[in-house]
C-alpha cells in the first residue's frame, strides 16, 4: 500500500534534521514506543504497543536509517512482528526549506501481513497515514 | 478462533462501571451489544484483559422526548429505536437508517452507545449523528461532558471517549416531517453488509418549497462520517430542482474532506463516484417522498 | 421382475434427513465426543513465502493445559510427502518443513485440554521466518527471475503439456473465415460449506493402527494417500465419517492433509486429538478451485460453424500441487468441446506454482474455467459474424442422431438432444420477447443484456483423467489407472428389514432419501421402512479409490450399484421363493413386494418370509445356494471408464448431461450494480429421481456460481496476503441476492446407468459463470466494453463503463 504526503514544521531545516536523527526524540515521538535502542549506527531495535480501538498489539521490530544525505533526505526502513501480524514499511523522507518553514515530504510503502491483512484491509492505508501524521505531530512537539 | 482469557465484571450502575474502568486500567473494555467487540475478540484481534459488561445497567436504557430532542440512554438497542413510534414520528430518518444495520438479530443486540463509540466511518448511527448534530453525553471520573458529533468522531474507529470514560446518553434533535424532506441511501455489496458509501439527507423546507437548511452526511469517504458543507450551502435558500440536486451532488463528492480509501471491494474513484451518485439519489428520494406526501 | 414399476423414484418423497437436521439432532464431526479427547490448534504462517529457520516450542510446552506440540520436523520424520500425478511432485507434507509457501500453511500443532488453551499456547511459539519474495500472478510466476517455490522442481511449473486432436490449427485456420481470440481470467473461489473441516484421530501403539474420524467426501483418494504418506498399510487406518456432513461442494475432496497431520499428532502426543477448523482457517487454507488464465481462440466459418478451438490454459494450484490435481486441467478432457461438434482441438496446459492457498475438485471442477473461455469466445465469434448467440449455438450443436457421439478428445456422450433442450430454455426465458425488450431498453439508454450458455455436464469421473498429466511416453512406464466404481451392499436381516450400506457418504444431497425410494421400488416396500446407513466406515463396507461423493456421481454411479445389489438380492429371493413354493424360478412373479407362483397370487409370500427362510432355516436353502442370509453386493464400474489412449484421448467422465442457461440482466450505469430480470435454467440430468432434491441441487449450484461470478473470491495482495479471510470480505450470496430462476428439465435417460439418471449436482456451477459473463458483456456491448474476468463487482463494472465512456468522449 503506497502512502505519501507532506507535513510542515515551523522550524528551520537543520533543526528538523537533527531532531529526526536523535534517538531520544524518535523514542518520544514514535506512537506507542516503549523502547528504542540504537544497536549500530543508524540501526534500531524497537518495541511498540500500538493499535486502534480495541485492536491493540505489542510489536517487536527493527528499523534503520539509510541513504542519509544530511540535511535533506534519508530512507526509513523497518518492520515489526506481533501477535496480530506483521508490518513492514519503507519511506523516503525529504526536507526542504520554504521561508521560515521546513516542508517534510514522505513517499513510501506499507505492507501488512497476518491477521491484520485479513480483517482491516480497508483501513490500513488510512490508518498507516494517520499514525505517520501522529508521529510528525509528536515530532513537532519535540521541536518546540 | 477462541478469545484470550479475560476477567469479567457486571456493574449495575454507571458509577460502578466508572470505578471499574479506573481501577482496571487501560486493559479494560466496555461490553455492550458485543456486535463489534466480540467479533474482534473471537479473531484475537482484540485481547482485552478485562471485560466490563454494562448490559445490566438499567439506568442506561431509556428513550424519551424532552422538548425538541429525543433523549436516548446509551444502552438502548438499535431495534428499540427502529420500531419506536416516537422515533418514527419525530426523527424518521434515524429509524430508516437503522433498518440498514446488518440483519435483524444484530439489531436486537447492538446498542446506540456501542456503535457510536466504535466509530466506524460507514456505520449508520454515527452517520446519522453527524447528519443530525446529535449531542453525546460522556461520564468520567471528573463528571460529565457533552460533545457535538463533529467533536465526537476523531478518526478511524476512534471516538473522543477516553479509556476511563463511558458514553451514557445521546440527544437527537427532532424535526417536523411535514416540513422536512429526508432520506438514507447506501450502496453495499450485499443486503446487510457494511456500506461502501452511505448518504443521509435532511432538508428543512418552507411553505414555498425553498430549502431553509440542508444537512448532508456522508459515510465511507473519510476517516469519520463527514458533512458536505459546501453542498449544503449550495442548497440553502434555494428552491429544490433536479439541476440543483445534480450540482450539490457533484460538489459533495469533491469537497476537501472527501478522501476515500481503496480496498479489495472498491477503488477510491468508485467510492468518490458513489458519493456523487448517492447524494444525488438521496436528495431526489427525499424530495420526491416529500412532494408525494404534501 | 422388480423395479419396472416406478412408484417412488421420480416423486418428491419428503427428505428423511430433514427432521433430524432441522431439530438439531444431526451427528456432525463436532458432535463426536470420545473419552479423554484433547483439542488441537494449528499455528499458521503469516507469510506467503518464507524460509522456516526455527520453530521454538519451549515456552508453549510449559503453557497451562498443554499436552504436546508437534512441528514440521516431527511430521517429516513420521511421514512422506503426499504422492501426486505429475512428473516431479512437490514435497507436500501436512505441515511446513523447510519453507512456508502460502499464508495459512500449518507450521506447528498444539494439543491442550481445550481449544482456548491450545490457542493461548500458539501465541507462545516463536518462529524464525526469513521472508522471501512472493509471487501470486500466474504469468509472472513463470517469467525468468520469479521467486521459485520448490527447489526440487527448479521452476514454478508443476505441469506443462501440449495436446493436438484432429487437424492441426494452422491448416484449419486456412479454411476459416474468422479467427476470434481473447484472453480470459477465471477467479479462485471456494465452496464455503457451513461445516468446516474436522478430524478426530487416535493411535494405538499396540496395533500400530489409527482411527481417523473426518468429514471428507468419501474415502476417495484421501484414505489411500494418507496411508501412503504415513507409510502404513491402508487397513491400519480406520476411516470413519459420521452420519451428517454439513456440505462439501468439493472442498472436502482431494487431499485433506489434516487427516495425516492429526494422525501424526495423535501418535506423537499419545492422546485422542480433535481438531475443528475455524472459518478463518477454512477461508485461507482449505481448498478452492484453481484460478486460470486462458488465451482462447476459435476458428470459425462465416456461416457460424466453429472449426477448431485453440487454447493455452494456465492454472495455479497454489503453493503445492496435491492429488487429484492436475485434474483441474484434465477432468474436462472428454467434454472439452462441450455440446458442439468441433473435431479439431489444440491445447497447451500449464499448471503453475504461486504463493496462494491450495486447490481441490470444487463443484464444477475445471469445467467452469473451461466453459467461461469457450462460451465467451463463442459469443464473441457470433458478434464478429453478426449472428445471434443462440443461432451460432444451434449451428454447432451435436445433433441427436449423432448419439452416441465420441468427442475429438475421447469423451463418450451416450445420449442427449441438445438442440431441443436448448430450445426449451429459450422458450422458458421467452427469448424473442426478451430481445424486443432489450431493443426498447437500449433505445432508452439502459444497459440490458441477455447471456446464454449451453454446456455438457460431465459426471462420474473416470480416474484415468489424472494420467493425462503425464505424457504418453511417461505413461508407458507406469501402471494404468482407470475406473469409476461405487459400491453398495443391500442386506435383508432375519426379520425382513432392508438396510443399505454405500461406499460413499452424503453432505446434504439427500442420498438416504433417494436410496430409500430406489429400494422401495425394487422391493415393493415403503421408503419409510428402508434404512440407509450414511456413515462411512472403511472397516465394514466395500470402497475403493474411486468411491466418494464428488463429480455428481451418486445419481449415476451410486444408484447403479445400489440397483444392481438390490436386484442380486431379489434374484436370490426369487430362487428361495421358488424353492419354498415348489415351482421353477421362471414361474415366480414378484409384484408389489410379494412373491407368488404364476397364476396363484393368493398363495403369495412376502420378503419377511423369504428372509426368515434364508436366516432361520439355513439348511433348507435351494440346491446350489451356498450362502445363508439374503444380500446383494456390487461395486459397479462403467465399462466406458478406460485408460487414456496414445493420442491422449480419454473418456474423462461416464455420463454427460446438458445444461442451458438464459439470463437477462440490467446494469445500473451509475453504480455498476447488476439486477437479474429473468433467468431460465434447463437441465438434462437423465431420469429425475426426486424432483425436489434435484431442484435443490440446481438452485444450490446456481447460487454458488453467482457467488463465484459476482461476490466470492479468495483474493490476495501482491505479497500473497489473503484479503478475504473472514465472511466480512469473502462474500457468499445470501437469500437476498438470489434471483428468481425458472428451472425446467429435459430428460434423456442415460443408457449406461440402471435408472437412466445422470449427475445433477454440478450442472449450473459450470454454466452460470459463462452465462453471467455473456449477459454482462451483452449489456455493455453498446459501450464497447468487454467482460473477460470474474468476479464482476459493481466497482469493476463501473470502471469498465467509465473507461468506455471516456474513450468515446
Amino acid at each position: 500500500m503506497k502512502i505519501e504526503g507532506t507535513y510542515t514544521f515551523k522550524v528551520p531545516q537543520q533543526k528538523v534534521w537533527d531532531t529526526f536523527n536523535s534517538v531520544e526524540h524518535l523514542q518520544a515521538a514514535l506512537p506507542g514506543c516503549q523502547k528504542l535502542e540504537e544497536t549500530e549506527p543508524g540501526k534500531f531495535d524497537v518495541f511498540l504497543k500500538i493499535g486502534i480501538s480495541a485492536v491493540k498489539g505489542k510489536y517487536k521490530g527493527k528499523f534503520e536509517i539509510a541513504d542519509s544525505q544530511p540535511p535533506n533526505s534519508y530512507k526509513l526502513m523497518g518492520g515489526g512482528k506481533g501477535l496480530p501480524g506483521y508490518v513492514k514499511g519503507e519511506a523516503a523522507i525529504s526536507l526542504a526549506q520554504e521561508g521560515e518553514d521546513t516542508i517534510l515530504t514522505y513517499d513510501g510503502d506499507v505492507q501488512v501481513g497476518g491477521l491484520l491483512a485479513g480483517i482491516g484491509q480497508r483501513m490500513i492505508g488510512g490508518i498507516s497515514k494517520m499514525m505517520l501524521e501522529q508521529f510528525f505531530k509528536n515530532m513537532d512537539k519535540e521541536l518546540s | 478462533m477462541k478469545p484470550t482469557a479475560f476477567e469479567y465484571f457486571t456493574p449495575s450502575t454507571v458509577q460502578e462501571a466508572l470505578q471499574l474502568l479506573e481501577s482496571q486500567g487501560d486493559e479494560a473494555k466496555i461490553l455492550a451489544g458485543g456486535q463489534s467487540l466480540v467479533a474482534m475478540m473471537n479473531f484475537r484481534a482484540a485481547r482485552p484483559e478485562v471485560l466490563i459488561d454494562i448490559n445490566n445497567i438499567k439506568e442506561l436504557d431509556y428513550l424519551k422526548e424532552e422538548g425538541d430532542e429525543i433523549v436516548v440512554g446509551a444502552l438502548t438497542r438499535e431495534r428499540t429505536l427502529e420500531v419506536s413510534p416516537l422515533v418514527k414520528e419525530k426523527c424518521p430518518v434515524l429509524a430508516k437508517a437503522i433498518t440498514h444495520i446488518g440483519h435483524l438479530p444484530i439489531r436486537f443486540r447492538g446498542t446506540i452507545g456501542g456503535t457510536l463509540v466504535h466509530a466506524d466511518n460507514t456505520a449508520e448511527i454515527p452517520i446519522m449523528a453527524m447528519a443530525l448534530d446529535a449531542k453525546m453525553k460522556i461520564a468520567g471520573p471528573s463528571g460529565e461532558r457533552v460533545l457535538k458529533a463533529s467533536e465526537f468522531f476523531l478518526t478511524y474507529l476512534t471516538s473522543a471517549v477516553e479509556e476511563n470514560e463511558l458514553l451514557v446518553e445521546v440527544r437527537i434533535p427532532t424535526f417536523d416531517p411535514k416540513t422536512t424532506a429526508w432520506s438514507y441511501v447506501d450502496i453495499a455489496r450485499r443486503s446487510g453488509d457494511f456500506a461502501i458509501v452511505a448518504v443521509a439527507s435532511i432538508l428543512t423546507l418552507n411553505t414555498k418549497g425553498v430549502c431553509r437548511s440542508a444537512r448532508i452526511a456522508l459515510g465511507g469517504v473519510a476517516p469519520t462520517p463527514i458533512r458536505a458543507k459546501e453542498a449544503e450551502a449550495l442548497l440553502t435558500g434555494q428552491k429544490i430542482t433536479d439541476s440543483l440536486i445534480e450540482e450539490a451532488a457533484i460538489k459533495a463528492a469533491d469537497e476537501d474532506n472527501v478522501d476515500p480509501d481503496a480496498d479489495y471491494h472498491a477503488t477510491a474513484e468508485y467510492r468518490r463516484a458513489m458519493a456523487k451518485v448517492l447524494t444525488k439519489r438521496g436528495l431526489k428520494e427525499a424530495w420526491t417522498n416529500f412532494e408525494g406526501s404534501n | 421382475m422388480s423395479g419396472e414399476k416406478k412408484k417412488w423414484v421420480g416423486t418428491s418423497y419428503k427428505r428423511k434427513e430433514d427432521m433430524r437436521l432441522l431439530t438439531g439432532r444431526g451427528t456432525f464431526m463436532d458432535d463426536i465426543m470420545l473419552p479423554n479427547m484433547k483439542h488441537a490448534a494449528i499455528l499458521r504462517s503469516p507469510y506467503a513465502h518464507a524460509r522456516l529457520l526455527d520453530v521454538d516450542i519451549s515456552e508453549a510446552l510449559k503453557a497451562p493445559g498443554v499436552i504436546g506440540v508437534v512441528t514440521g520436523e516431527d511430521v517429516k520424520q513420521e511421514s512422506k510427502p503426499f504422492p501426486c500425478g505429475v512428473t516431479i511432485p512437490t514435497k507436500y507434507y501436512s505441515c511446513a518443513v523447510d519453507k512456508v509457501r502460502f499464508v495459512g500453511e500449518p507450521v506447528a500443532v498444539v494439543v491442550a485440554d481445550n481449544r482456548y488453551l491450545a490457542e493461548d499456547a500458539l501465541d507462545l511459539i516463536e518462529v524464525d521466518y526469513e521472508p522471501l519474495e512472493a509471487v501470486v500472478n500466474i504469468e509472472k510466476a513463470i517469467e525468468p527471475g520469479a521467486p521459485v517455490l520448490h527447489e526440487n522442481i527448479g521452476s514454478n511449473i508443476y505441469n506443462h503439456r501440449f495436446f493436438k486432436y484432429g487437424t492441426d490449427w494452422d491448416t484449419v485456420c486456412q479454411e476459416a473465415d474468422e479467427v476470434v481470440k481473447w484472453k480470459f481470467n477465471f477467479p479462485k473461489y471456494a465452496g464455503s460449506p457451513i461445516e468446516t473441516y474436522g478430524v478426530i484421530a487416535t493411535y494405538s501403539p499396540y496395533d500400530k493402527a489409527y482411527v481417523v474420524y473426518n468429514n471428507y467426501q468419501g474415502p476417495f483418494v484421501n484414505h489411500a494417500l494418507t496411508a501412503m504418506a504415513l507409510g502404513i498399510a491402508e487397513n491400519k487406518m480406520r476411516w470413519i465419517i459420521p452420519t451428517d456432513v454439513g456440505g462439501g461442494f468439493g472442498c472436502k475432496t482431494g487431499i485433506y492433509p489434516y487427516c495425516a497431520l492429526m494422525s501424526i499428532v495423535a501418535k506423537k502426543t499419545g492422546v485422542t486429538v480433535k481438531w475443528i477448523e475455524d472459518r478463518r482457517e477454512h477461508l485461507m487454507a482449505s481448498a478452492t478451485c484453481t484460478d486460470r488464465v486462458t488465451y482462447m481462440e476459435a476458428a470459425v466459418r462465416k456461416d457460424g460453424k466453429i472449426l477448431a478451438f485453440k487454447d493455452k490454459a494456465m492454472d495455479t494450484t497454489g503453493g503445492y500441487i496435491r492429488a487429484p490435481e492436475p485434474g483441474c486441467a484434465y477432468r474436462s478432457t472428454g467434454n472439452h468441446t462441450g455440446a458442439y461438434d468441433i473435431r479439431n482441438v489444440d491445447r497447451e496446459v500449464y499448471i503453475v506454482a504461486t504463493n496462494k492457498g491450495l486447490t481441490a475438485p470444487l463443484r464444477g471442477y475445471g469445467c467452469q474455467e473451461l466453459y467461461f473461455s469457450t462460451e465467451r469466445i463463442t459469443d464473441m465469434a457470433a458478434a464478429k459474424l453478426g449472428m445471434d448467440p443462440a443461432e451460432i449455438r444451434f449451428k454447432n450443436f451435436i445433433q441427436p442422431e449423432q448419439m452416441p457421439y465420441t468427442t475429438a478428445t475421447g469423451g463418450y456422450y451416450d445420449v442427449g438432444n441438445y438442440p431441443a433442450a436448448f430450445q426449451k430454455c429459450l422458450d422458458l426465458v421467452e427469448y424473442d420477447k426478451m430481445r424486443e425488450y432489450q431493443k426498447k431498453a437500449r433505445a432508452e439508454g439502459r444497459l440490458v443484456g441477455i447471456g446464454l450458455a449451453s454446456v455438457t455436464d460431465p459426471s462420474v469421473t473416470n480416474i484415468a483423467y489424472v494420467a493425462i498429466g503425464k505424457t504418453v511416453e511417461e505413461r508407458k512406464n507406469e501402471r494404468d489407472k482407470s475406473g469409476s466404481g461405487e459400491a453398495a451392499i443391500v442386506k435383508v436381516d432375519p426379520l425382513g428389514g432392508i438396510t443399505v450400506i454405500c461406499s460413499t457418504n452424503p453432505q446434504g444431497q439427500g442420498h438416504e432419501t433417494v436410496i430409500s425410494q430406489i429400494i422401495a421400488d425394487e422391493f415393493g416396500v415403503h421408503p419409510d421402512d428402508v434404512v440407509v446407513d450414511s456413515v462411512v466406515d472403511s472397516s465394514d463396507r466395500l470402497y475403493s479409490i474411486t468411491t466418494g461423493s464428488f463429480s455428481s456421481r451418486f445419481a449415476s454411479s451410486g444408484t447403479t450399484s445400489i440397483v444392481k445389489a438390490a436386484r442380486q438380492c431379489i434374484e436370490k429371493a426369487n430362487k428361495i421363493a421358488a424353492h419354498l413354493l415348489k415351482v421353477e424360478v421362471e414361474d415366480i412373479v414378484f409384484e408389489e413386494g410379494k412373491f407368488f407362483a404364476k397364476g396363484k397370487p393368493e398363495k403369495a409370500i412376502n420378503l419377511r418370509h423369504i428372509a426368515g427362510a434364508a436366516h432361520w432355516n439355513q439348511s433348507n436353502l435351494p440346491e446350489g445356494m451356498e450362502d445363508a442370509g439374503l444380500f446383494g453386493t456390487s461395486m459397479y464400474t462403467f465399462p466406458t471408464s478406460q485408460p487414456p489412449d496414445d493420442q491422449d484421448r480419454v473418456n474423462s467422465s461416464n455420463t454427460y448431461g446438458f445444461v442451458a442457461e438464459a439470463i437477462v440482466v440490467e446494469i445500473d450505469q451509475e453504480t455498476g450494480q447488476v439486477s437479474f430480470l429473468k433467468w431460465a435454467s434447463v437441465h438434462d440430468a437423465g431420469t429425475i429421481l426426486n424432483p425436489q432434491i434435484v431442484r435443490g441441487q440446481v438452485l444450490g449450484s446456481i447460487v454458488g456460481a453467482i457467488g463465484g461470478s459476482m461476490y466470492e473470491e479468495q483474493a490476495y495482495d501482491e505479497n500473497g496476503q489473503c484479503l478475504t479471510a473472514s465472511f466480512a470480505d469473502y462474500l457468499c450470496p445470501t437469500a437476498m441476492e438470489m434471483p428468481k430462476v425458472d428451472v425446467d428439465h429435459f430428460e434423456s435417460p442415460s443408457v449406461l446407468t440402471a435408472l437412466g439418471s445422470k449427475g445433477a449436482g454440478e450442472g449450473s456451477s459450470m454454466s452460470v459463470p459463462p452465462a453471467i459473463g455473456n449477459a454482462l458483456a451483452d449489456a455493455l456491448a453498446p459501450l464497447g466494453a468487454v467482460i473477460d474476468e470474474l468476479p464482476m463487482t459493481p466497482s469493476k463494472i463501473w470502471h469498465l463503463i467509465d473507461k468506455a465512456k471516456a474513450k468515446t468522449n
